[in-house]
């Protein structure tokens, strides 16, 4: 587990999207300096969402492709 | 703009030929509508907006009762999970990630509710901001952070419940 401070791990989502205040992330920045446990989660997080975005890409069709631009042209 | 519209269409619905069924559908009602799009404003919200409405209007959202949504668990809980299988007492986080495969990522999201889902999709697949996420679903900005929050706590134990499967 983490170092038990559910304090921590609520401020979680809020701090990966940058909507704390100055003062709450500067209190998150002490702490994860001070919680190696605590830090490694959240690096997990980071590398977490970029993983899930590039693991669910599936490219367009070519066919869509064309479609679109078929559709575009009769403007 | 189109792959980013494709993009989020693809994880709205569940088989490729509906993602391009649906967007073929959205570029076709925009084009016909363009008159109702004010130069200025923010085009692929707008574009987006028309998707999420023809796919309500589809009927292919199947809406849970709220006791059918899964049970939720904490942030640390997927990091948590994974690491127990593990031997290593003390692993980096990159070892930890690799206990995940590709393919169970578009399975647990497949298994979030689509309210849910749906905001997850354009704010940490389609990389929209919260305000065009707020506008797209025509929801209060409060209520696409909370969903979110819900939403990604959903996949995180979706996932770690594949990873244990597995």
């Amino acid at each position: 587990m983490g170092c038990g401070c559910t304090d921590c791990e609520k401020m979680m989502q809020p701090y990966m999207d940058s909507v704390l205040t100055d003062e709450e992330i500067a209190e998150a920045k002490e702490h994860l300096a001070a919680c190696p446990p605590c830090e490694k989660r959240f690096r997990f997080e980071e590398r977490l969402r970029v993983f899930v975005r590039v693991s669910v890409d599936e490219p367009m069709s070519d066919g869509l492709k064309a479609k679109l631009a078929g559709l575009r042209s009769l403007l | 703009m189109s792959d980013q519209v494709y993009r989020v269409a693809r994880r709205m619905v569940s088989t490729r030929e509906e993602a391009e069924d649906l967007v073929q559908d959205t570029y076709a009602r925009a084009f016909r509508s363009w008159q109702q799009y004010t130069p200025g404003t923010n085009l692929r919200a707008w574009l987006l907006r028309i998707l999420t409405n023809l796919n309500i209007d589809r009927g292919r959202r199947v809406q849970r009762t709220p006791d059918q949504q899964p049970l939720e668990e904490g942030d640390y809980y997927l990091y948590n999970r994974l690491e127990s299988t593990m031997s290593d007492d003390n692993p980096d986080e990159d070892r930890v990630l690799e206990r995940l495969s590709q393919n169970s990522v578009v399975d647990a999201l497949a298994e979030v509710p689509h309210d849910f889902r749906d905001v997850l999709v354009l704010v940490d697949i389609g990389e929209f901001s919260y305000a065009e996420a707020a506008q797209i679903l025509d929801i209060p900005v409060g209520t696409v952070m909370s969903r979110l929050h819900r939403a990604r706590r959903i996949l995180k134990q979706q996932l770690a419940e594949k990873a244990m499967a597995a």
